[in-house]
């Protein structure tokens, strides 16, 4: 029922949007790869930029813009402490930390490039994304998964914000 | 051809098992059983037919804001006619404002969940808060003569019954009083309302839905008949307006139609600007300056003002008033004729507003004139609020700098787009009025593909509004290149385009950035701009002021370019199919007059001479040897000779193709379902380059893969599919030979990063 709960939450809840906004409603999408080669998770974020800066203005400083000439350097400071503070990887049972290796806009979207080092085996991720659920309540999280041939999206929203993936 | 050729598939010795018939499922099938049947009112060739009719809707309106309360009064008379015929029973008006009533059953198709953790802000709003109730409050209904007309209201929609049956000319006049509270859309959204400003109390209105609406009546629909949800937008018929509207006296006020009362409501200052601003081309004229507002806003008029407006062969009504507008305008020559292109907006706006706003409109009228008519009414109004909504004449839009007046790029990009976007939808579906409750894309498409065309004009025209770093106007829908995250994502959340608004995943790709990028392949890849921009004029002079529908936009584009354009729209319009087209394998052969073992049996097979053929040998098979490649010339070997003496006069034999030395076999396969043309690029040894486009039809007998012969003077070294990316393709790993092995993005980005 689950599934089926989300999808319907995916058909109708951005119904009051105005005609021409920026992009028509709040969606992140985040993609966790892993490399054999460099025996590391490679994750990127993409964000919308406006949403972005409305929640990193919100909670930190009412003054930034992102993309511009001469940005501030403590926007990339606000959004690695806000990615650590929505983006919670579990690797094999226990929390693993991801280095922030930067950011770059384009078009209408962040991307930002985070990396968990030495993972030299994955036998279960569990993935828990509460990016934007605190600047706009009907923002919706797209996750993938691509992991040793499992390639698995899902679809997180404030009330089911986690989801995990075992190989056995 | 120089040489003949057999056919090498040897026959399948097994009898094979017999498999099932099949309906047509070529996708280059014509769209008979998709489109509606053309007939008296509409026409196979997608113009309006003989017995084409449409109904008219006139309105006479006093209109009254409370401002201290934000409560807007109404009175109307609606005169309808009745072109259409059939009899008519009853009449329907819509009441769009209440979606926004208490018993809306909006909320009721939205999915909600309980969040583990809630804002206590959200908490209230969810659970403690009761919900605004922005809906209409009918006093009455009632006859010319002030006898009360049964009507019964079905949410968003009202059923007048007729003292009598309308016949075909027959008109009829009632009256509607009403009034409802004014929502305030930067919390409860909208695309009408009021913006609160602290600061002195004040409050910017842009008024709109604001009274009881005709619904459209025609020979696709009947009575128009889907409720509104809050997302498809409006079917309206055209009328005359005349529109009185009361506001407090030291507000400012603009909206659809001729300011009839000018001389009454404008100060001998604003007079004389006015009149500048009649014959200012370059460089908007203010009408209210920003100092004027700022001392207007600090102040309340206790008097009243009324505001008179008459618009004609309009199919709707909006206003915007406050006491905190600056006023601009300037002049624009469309066709022969000065139309005044003019911005609202208040302080909070600059500097971004007084400098590109006027300027913006001024260059989409004159851009849309060009792709569709010349504009016909006499003015386009650009008023500043943080939306973007249209309607006839005037449009909210947002894009607003911070406190300090500082602004990124995107901020003003986005408010020039939004500015042209919205502007252009005078033409799409204010004049082109089409359904746009059905067939969101009809208005949305073809606009957002206008706008990129008038954005690339603004960047040119206005090149100081351009950031230093951009070379032309940086369009976010439009080039083929940028829908391919949406076309190219997860299928369980896309639709296709010929799907009601309201039921789709993905609003803003689905409605306006899909079909717009189609358009744009239309007339860059597949059209040619000549046919494409001749065709589409065609529609849109068809269907000025007028109510097309799908098919009729569909067959003018055929119709008037000679181009079958089925399989286009099918697969683009109908499904959710990608692009992906790849090399799947090159082959190289020599050539020899000398069989191989295999040349030897197929010669035998077909009881020819061996040394009456011509043989292509595969690099790397029996019999090949590198020599072949360059000591031998095809127009060397003794029986191409003879073939050319014996049927070639000397002179034809001079006007032969120059001796192609290098034989290729290109297989290109089709992962994605939409069928497109292949555009490929051959890059020789000489490192020249030739382009080669195949058509989509190349397609039409084999859905998965095609090859193609290819005969050379030179050497290819690489080939290269869609080389500007012009087809929408999702995937091009697959688009290059060799193959080119590339870094992940992620790979690409850390390397970046390092250096």
């Amino acid at each position: 029922m689950k599934s089926l709960y989300i999808l319907i939450a995916f058909l109708f809840l951005p119904i009051l949007t105005s005609n021409n906004k920026n992009h028509e409603y709040f969606v992140s999408v985040t993609k966790v790869e892993y490399s054999k080669e460099t025996q590391s998770l490679q994750i990127i974020s993409q964000i919308f930029i406006d949403d972005f800066e409305t929640v990193l203005r919100k909670r930190y400083d009412e003054k930034i813009i992102l993309d511009i000439e001469n940005e501030s350097e403590s926007v990339e400071t606000y959004m690695k402490r806000y990615l650590t503070d929505k983006l919670k990887i579990n690797v094999n049972g226990s929390a693993v930390n991801f280095k922030f290796i930067g950011k770059e806009y384009k078009d209408d979207i962040t991307y930002c490039y985070l990396e968990i080092e030495n993972v030299s085996d994955i036998k279960s991720i569990a993935v828990t994304n509460q990016l934007l659920f605190d600047a706009f309540s009907d923002q919706q999280n797209i996750l993938r998964l691509k992991l040793l041939d499992k390639n698995k999206s899902f679809l997180l929203v404030p009330e089911n914000d986690s989801c995990v993936l075992n190989f056995d | 051809m120089l040489f003949t050729s057999f056919s090498i598939y040897a026959q399948d010795e097994i009898t094979p098992e017999r498999q099932q018939g099949h309906t047509n499922q070529n996708k280059f099938k014509q769209l008979y059983d998709e489109f509606a049947t053309p007939n008296m009112f509409r026409t196979g060739s997608g113009a309006p037919g003989p017995a084409y009719y449409q109904q008219q809707a006139d309105y006479k309106m006093d209109i009254e804001i409370d401002d201290v309360n934000a409560k807007l009064y109404g009175n109307e008379t609606i005169t309808y006619t009745n072109n259409s015929p059939d009899e008519l029973k009853y009449l329907w008006v819509q009441l769009d404002q209440n979606m926004r009533s208490r018993d809306s059953k909006t909320p009721l198709i939205s999915s909600s969940g309980i969040a583990p953790a809630n804002s206590s802000a959200g908490a209230v709003k969810s659970y403690l808060k009761e919900a605004f109730d922005g809906g209409f409050n009918i006093e009455h209904v009632k006859d010319a003569n002030g006898k009360d007309l049964p009507h019964t209201i079905n949410r968003t929609m009202m059923r007048v019954e007729l003292p009598k049956s309308m016949k075909t000319g027959d008109k009829f006049s009632f009256q509607i009083k009403w009034w409802y509270q004014i929502n305030n859309h930067q919390v409860d959204r909208g695309r009408s309302g009021y913006e609160y400003f602290e600061e002195n109390d004040n409050r910017i209105y842009v008024i709109a839905q604001f009274y009881p609406r005709m619904a459209v009546y025609n020979d696709v629909e009947g009575w128009q008949n889907s409720q509104f949800w809050g997302r498809d937008e409006f079917a309206l018929p055209f009328g005359d307006f005349d529109v009185n509207i009361t506001v407090p006296a030291d507000h400012i006020l603009d909206g659809t139609g001729y300011l009839v009362n000018r001389e009454e409501v404008f100060t001998k200052d604003m007079m004389k600007r006015f009149n500048e601003a009649k014959k200012a081309y370059d460089e908007p004229v203010m009408i209210v300056t920003q100092t004027e507002a700022e001392k207007t806003e600090k102040t309340k008029s206790k008097t009243k003002r009324t505001w008179k407006l008459s618009a004609q062969m309009v199919r709707d009504f909006g206003f915007a008033t406050s006491r905190k507008f600056l006023w601009d305008m300037m002049a624009v020559k469309v066709g022969d004729k000065d139309v005044m292109a003019v911005s609202m907006y208040s302080k909070e706006g600059n500097p971004l507003w007084e400098q590109w706003s006027t300027k913006a409109v001024a260059s989409t009228l004159r851009s849309y004139s060009r792709l569709t008519f010349d504009y016909p009414y006499h003015k386009a109004i650009s008023v500043h609020a943080p939306m973007g909504m249209e309607y006839p004449m005037i449009c909210y839009n947002f894009g607003r700098p911070d406190k300090e007046g500082n602004y990124s790029d995107r901020t003003k990009y986005g408010m020039i787009s939004v500015i042209i976007h919205e502007v252009g939808h005078n033409f799409f579906p204010m004049i082109i009025n089409s359904d746009e409750r059905q067939w969101t894309w009809m208005d949305e498409g073809l606009n957002t593909f206008s706008q990129y065309v008038a954005e690339q004009d603004f960047g040119e025209w206005y090149p100081k509004a351009l950031s230093p770093n951009d070379k032309a106007y940086p369009s976010r829908r439009g080039p083929a290149k940028k829908i391919v995250r949406y076309m190219g994502g997860n299928q369980d959340y896309i639709a296709p385009i010929m799907t009601k608004g309201l039921n789709t995943y993905q609003f803003g790709n689905n409605a306006y950035g899909k079909p717009a990028t189609a358009l744009n392949i239309l007339r860059e890849t597949i059209m040619g701009r000549e046919l494409f921009d001749y065709s589409f004029r065609e529609y849109a002079q068809r269907w000025m002021f007028k109510h097309p529908t799908p098919e009729d936009f569909f067959r003018t584009m055929e119709d008037a370019s000679a181009v079958d354009l089925d399989w286009f729209w099918r697969g683009w319009f109908y499904t959710t199919d990608y692009t992906d087209i790849g090399i799947k394998e090159v082959k190289k052969f020599a050539v020899t007059g000398k069989p191989n073992d295999n040349g030897k049996k197929l010669a035998e097979q077909y009881n020819r001479d061996p040394n009456s053929l011509v043989y292509f040998i595969e690099e790397g098979a029996e019999g090949y040897d590198d020599a072949m490649k360059t000591s031998i010339a095809i127009d060397n070997l003794p029986t191409v000779k003879e073939y050319i003496m014996d049927n070639f006069t000397p002179e034809e034999q001079k006007a032969l193709k120059k001796t192609p030395k290098y034989f290729y076999q290109v297989t290109f396969d089709k992962p994605g379902g939409l069928v497109m043309p292949i555009i490929v690029e051959y890059t020789y040894a000489d490192g020249t380059k030739n382009r080669e486009t195949y058509p989509a039809q190349v397609w039409r007998l084999n859905d998965k893969e095609v090859s193609k012969a290819i005969a050379s003077e030179k050497e290819i070294v690489s080939i290269t599919l869609d080389p500007d990316l012009e087809t929408a393709d999702v995937d091009i790993t697959n688009n290059s030979w060799p193959k080119e092995v590339k870094d992940s993005d992620f790979t690409k980005f850390k390397n970046k990063v390092k250096d």
